[in-house]
């Protein structure tokens, strides 16, 4: 086990790695920051400032080396565009990201565990075509689609929920839904095809003609079988939803990751780009581990 | 039923209630919308509009624009005196204070001038030092200028250089250039009570402001918020969390006005379109637009006074000239070209393009206004092909001169003076990458007019230059924009002529 | 990998069975009409397809003709509207019709073309990876690591930043960031297949690798390949809209489903139909594109019963 984590980790890090050198080449090769930093109608001799003061005019690769360089000196770079260095932009945005991902999983689980469960229960029943109707729609609705139709009814038409913002939980309630939908069609057909798996496997048989029926036997053997896939993909999905919130939290303006991510992009903030593709890239990859892991341990026949 | 309908909506209420708790009159707090976000304080490190505004909330130049006429007024300075071409000499206000309490005097000017020009690595270091030969203490309160020209834009800079107090930069040698991004001790009519950059700044009112030109603020809190989304600027606006927006399209802030809950006004603005055409052929040698025919044809073609109407409204105009006819300078009985496709169509075929050609059009604002332009030009056989992005990737372009035209606009935010559009756009192309003209003659008349404080000799220079462009037709002049701004019904705002919203001014109904 | 397993729960079937053993062609027949789900996307892609293709031939409308003193007229329904305009005008004064109608080509364009370069990108790899084995799918798997753990928004946004934007660039940049599934699919099927018999006496009687991976091995992992590809059209298409919806996408005044609601977003208090009219024409498309291929994944599967549904 000590050898496969060791193992995936030198994997993890060395895509790192490629991932740095790829968006660190692509991003200074298409933007010029200088103008960037500058802004609109700023002057020609702001600009050739800026691109001395920050040193645009060396090499990239000499700029690749002093930056990942930095980053062994625990310096993740300042940021151009904020001023700031890039790790307090990470600490005061992140929490509001792990905020969004947690709240957005747990939509996704409070809508597509029960709907699974009854749809697997009740093969092709009424329940079970809503089931597959709302995986399919969600499945089909782009987000950034989803969260204006959201505030046009859920804020304005009727105002439930602040339209923007990120003061209170109840700010992200609306976007949470937004982000988790996307997740639900994945983990409820899951869930479902899980548990009609488990329910028609041998043991189950074997349980219910000695006696068993019912919701218990549901939740006593099938469902803890049927969870077990369902709580490894829980992980992945929570790992996209970093690198997945982008679209959102510019939508309801919240200040998180994927809004810095983006906006960073626009203003060609490469140090803050940069680091940003690499913590996403790195959550991915940490959320994926701990499903395997969750996975090799909780399903002794994958643990090989 | 009603009772059912009461009981959603107390039961709304209550829940909407303790989240929202909408700042307001009754707080003296007021809120704006910016769709850009602040990345720090200090505007000698930032050009955006935004900047400017925070800029002359919590910080003050020796200059100011005043909004009435405007005209370049003293601000903390009290008043001054042309010496000669190259010198003047400026008295300071007695009564202006930083926001820690000390007394602004000679020695922070003339601190503040000399980390400008000495420090290297400040943004505004070339601009100044490009006409500044000395600055020096004359008095407790009095300075003297001296510049190595006759600088016609000068009260300009003195407006864009905010005072620093002595030493707050680092010293010569040791600058630090951060010293004032995320806290500020300025001398405006606002102080800056937290600054979280992206998400908002706090700003209480300053009670020992001078007053000066700027005025005294009546509102006591200021909060501005940045909401990168219009539509969700608008819903905040609807709902009561933000007063007041701008940049707002004619069609949005007709609508919402119409709903009852804020005032729409759509005032003139020094924003100017134009296309820019490679005339010089510097995106390649005798392509279509370096034929003054093709050039001329395309300043017929587009309906300018249809999309200034229609796309832009409010008092958007058709324009002739490269600048805007509300500034210094801007002469206008120049060629005037009218829409007129037939024209166009007969000087595309004369040029030797009766079937016209394909064009890459750059543009990068105002993609509806684009797209009705590359229809115009469609329309009489100019086959465009619209490259809408974001400015950093037509910059780079324009940097390697793979250009041929582009739309740009100038916004001359708060220098309602010609110098502030010809400076960039017309300069020696070695020195500046968007003066695609190819003629010398240009550079020399439209940057030669900033060489002299003589404002007769200033004004035919100009007349001269605008003169040339247009019979050359180097650019497509276009409209000149209209600035919308959206405010609650509780506050009472008004635009001033030139567009730039002076924040500090707005009062409650 | 985790990946894997998510694939093979949702592909149960089609992993655990032999696909060797070839389904005949009218059990599929069959199949395929007992299945609701898929006939009725078939159906709903069909008349889309009629549409997009056939809709501006006959209906004399342009999408792109823009008249500015008819700007932003509501819909027919809507107070102020007319048949002119069924679906009324946009802010340029443009048929809102036409442009929903022409961007059906668009949004299809894409999806195919995406899909196309996500499967050859990826079933190159995945067969190489199964066949060869060793290093060549070492490397594979790292590569394949390397695109899942890359935010595919942002490298998108990027690339077309890179390059400007237009259809081609866009087609590819979504196609090179969406390969995972069909890599991981044909993989499994070619380490499967290789060891068959029919392919062991192939190589006994000298055929060359390229022969044996064209002949042997690709069509026959043709049934979940397709299943695959319906998926990642609706993918991409939506990708698309993103990435428009954000600025980097199809350029103005290609009429892209993302581009109009990125257009109309200002407008969603005064005038929602902009945005929801495009929005209905996406979700449409997509939902007969992913109805098909649920279908197909339980056609093309061996083991389902026919009188499923």
């Amino acid at each position: 086990m000590l050898r496969f984590i060791a193992g995936r980790l030198i994997v993890g890090s060395s895509v790192g790695l490629t991932l740095s050198i790829v968006t660190f080449f692509l991003l200074n090769y298409v933007i010029d920051p200088a103008q960037a930093i500058a802004g609109e109608d700023a002057l020609f001799e702001e600009i050739e400032q800026i691109r001395e003061q920050y040193g645009f005019d060396r090499s990239i690769t000499v700029r690749y080396f002093e930056w990942f360089s930095g980053i062994f000196q625990g310096d993740l770079g300042i940021s151009y565009y904020w001023n700031k260095p890039v790790i307090s932009l990470l600490i005061d945005r992140a929490p509001e990201t792990i905020t969004l991902a947690l709240m957005s999983v747990s939509v996704t689980i409070l809508i597509s565990i029960p709907l699974g469960i009854l749809a697997a229960l009740n093969p092709n029943s009424l329940i079970d075509r809503i089931a597959l109707g709302i995986a399919v729609t969600a499945q089909a609705v782009p987000n950034f689609w989803l969260g204006l139709i959201m505030i046009l009814i859920f804020a304005l038409a009727i105002p439930i929920f602040p339209v923007s913002g990120d003061k209170t939980l109840f700010h992200f309630v609306l976007p949470s839904i937004v982000l988790g939908a996307s997740s639900v069609p994945a983990v409820m057909r899951l869930m479902r095809t899980g548990l009609l798996d488990v329910i028609n496997a041998d043991f189950i048989r074997t349980a219910r003609s000695s006696g068993f029926y019912g919701w218990r036997l549901v939740f006593n053997h099938a469902l803890r079988n049927a969870l077990l896939p369902v709580v490894s993909v829980l992980a992945v999905q929570l790992g996209n939803k970093f690198g997945g919130s982008v679209i959102t939290e510019s939508v309801f303006a919240i200040n998180g990751l994927g809004r810095l991510a983006l906006e960073s992009i626009l203003g060609a903030d490469i140090p803050t780009v940069q680091i940003l593709v690499f913590v996403f890239a790195i959550i991915f990859l940490f959320f994926n581990l701990l499903a395997d892991i969750l996975n090799a341990y909780l399903d002794p026949r994958l643990r090989l | 039923m009603s009772k059912l309908k009461s009981l959603i909506l107390t039961l709304l209420i209550s829940l909407m209630f303790p989240i929202n708790v909408f700042a307001d009159k009754s707080d003296d707090t007021f809120v704006a919308a910016f769709s850009r976000e602040l990345t720090q304080l200090d505007y000698h490190y930032g050009t955006k509009t935004e900047f400017l505004i925070l800029g002359d909330m919590i910080d003050s130049g020796l200059f100011y624009v005043n909004r009435e006429d405007l005209s370049y007024v003293p601000d903390i300075a009290s008043d001054y005196k042309i010496v000669d071409d190259t010198t003047i000499d400026i008295n300071l206000r007695k009564n202006a204070k930083f926001h820690d309490g000390s007394n602004v005097t000679a020695d922070d000017v003339v601190y503040t001038y000399n980390f400008i020009v000495k420090n290297e690595k400040n943004r505004r270091s070339k601009k100044i030092k490009g006409w500044m030969e000395s600055i020096e203490k004359t008095g407790t309160h009095s300075v003297r200028f001296k510049s190595k020209y006759p600088y016609a834009n000068l009260f300009n800079d003195l407006y864009r250089i905010k005072i620093r107090k002595n030493g707050i930069m680092g010293t010569e040698g040791n600058w630090n250039d951060s010293a004032q991004l995320n806290e500020l001790n300025g001398t405006g009519p606002y102080k800056v009570v937290s600054f979280d950059p992206g998400v908002e700044v706090v700003l209480v009112r300053n009670d020992d402001y001078y007053g000066g030109p700027k005025g005294k603020p009546a509102i006591k809190n200021v909060i501005i918020r940045s909401i990168p989304d219009m539509g969700t600027q608008q819903a905040e606006l609807m709902s009561g969390g933000i007063h007041w927006m701008y940049n707002v399209k004619k069609d949005i802030g007709e609508a919402m006005a119409k709903t009852g809950k804020a005032d729409y006004q759509l005032g003139p603005s020094l924003r100017v379109g134009f296309l820019v055409l490679d005339a010089g052929g510097y995106s390649g040698e005798g392509n279509p637009i370096t034929k003054l025919d093709v050039r001329r044809a395309m300043n017929h073609a587009i309906n300018r006074d249809s999309i200034a109407k229609n796309l832009i409204g409010g008092p958007a105009k058709a324009v002739h000239t490269a600048c805007n006819p509300v500034v210094f300078g801007c002469f206008q009985d120049v060629k005037k070209y009218e829409y007129n496709p037939e024209g166009a169509k007969k000087l595309l075929a004369k040029a030797g393009y009766p079937n016209g050609f394909d064009l890459d059009l750059w543009s990068y604002r105002d993609k509806e206004a684009a797209q009705a332009m590359a229809e115009d030009l469609g329309k009489v056989g100019i086959k465009v092909n619209l490259k809408h992005g974001k400015l950093s990737a037509l910059n780079k372009a324009r940097k390697n001169r793979e250009i041929r035209a582009y739309f740009g606009t100038w916004g001359s935010t708060a220098s309602p003076d010609t110098a502030t559009i010809s400076n960039i756009h017309w300069r020696d192309p070695a020195k500046g990458d968007r003066n695609l003209s190819g003629d010398p003659k240009v550079n020399e008349l439209m940057l030669g007019a900033e060489q002299t404080l003589d404002v007769e000799k200033r004004k035919s220079l100009y007349a001269q230059g605008l003169k040339l462009i247009a019979d050359q037709a180097y650019w497509v002049p276009l409209w000149s924009y209209s600035e919308g701004v959206l405010s609650s019904k509780s506050i009472d705002f008004k635009l001033d002529p030139d567009g730039y919203p002076r924040l500090w001014n707005i009062t409650w109904k | 990998m985790i990946f894997k397993t998510f694939i093979k729960r949702l592909f149960p079937r089609s992993f655990d069975n032999d696909i060797y053993n070839l389904t005949p062609k009218d059990l599929i027949i069959r199949k395929s009409s007992n299945h609701g789900g898929f006939k009725f996307g078939l159906a709903l892609l069909i008349i889309i397809f009629l549409f997009a293709i056939f809709g501006p031939i006959i209906l004399d409308v342009s999408p792109y003709e823009q008249d500015l003193t008819k700007r932003l007229l509501p819909p027919v329904w809507k107070e102020g509207g007319s048949w002119e305009y069924i679906f009324g005008t946009d802010g340029n004064g443009r048929d809102y019709f036409a442009r929903i109608l022409y961007g059906t080509r668009i949004s299809l364009t894409i999806g195919f073309g995406a899909a196309c370069v996500g499967m050859i990108i990826g079933v190159t790899l995945g067969v190489c990876a199964g066949y060869f084995g060793g290093w060549v799918d070492q490397i594979v798997s790292y590569l394949l690591t390397c695109q899942l753990a890359l935010p595919g928004l942002l490298l998108a946004m990027t690339i077309v930043f890179l390059i400007g934007p237009s259809i081609t660039v866009v087609i590819f940049v979504i196609g090179a960031t969406h390969w995972a599934f069909f890599l991981v699919v044909s993989r499994s099927a070619t380490q499967k297949i290789k060891n068959l018999d029919y392919v062991t006496s192939a190589r006994a009687i000298g055929a060359s690798k390229f022969q044996i991976i064209m002949r042997d091995i690709i069509p026959n992992t043709f049934s979940q390949i397709i299943v695959i590809f319906t998926l990642e059209v609706g993918i991409a298409i939506l990708n698309e809209a993103s990435l428009s919806f954000l600025g980097v996408g199809i350029q103005p005044p290609t009429p892209s489903w993302g581009l109009l609601i990125a257009e109309g977003k200002e407008a969603i208090f005064f005038q929602p139909w902009l945005i929801i009219l495009p929005g209905i024409a996406l979700f449409t498309l997509v939902v007969s594109i992913n109805m098909m291929g649920d279908g197909l994944r339980d056609i093309t599967d061996p083991n389902s019963k026919i009188s499923e549904e």
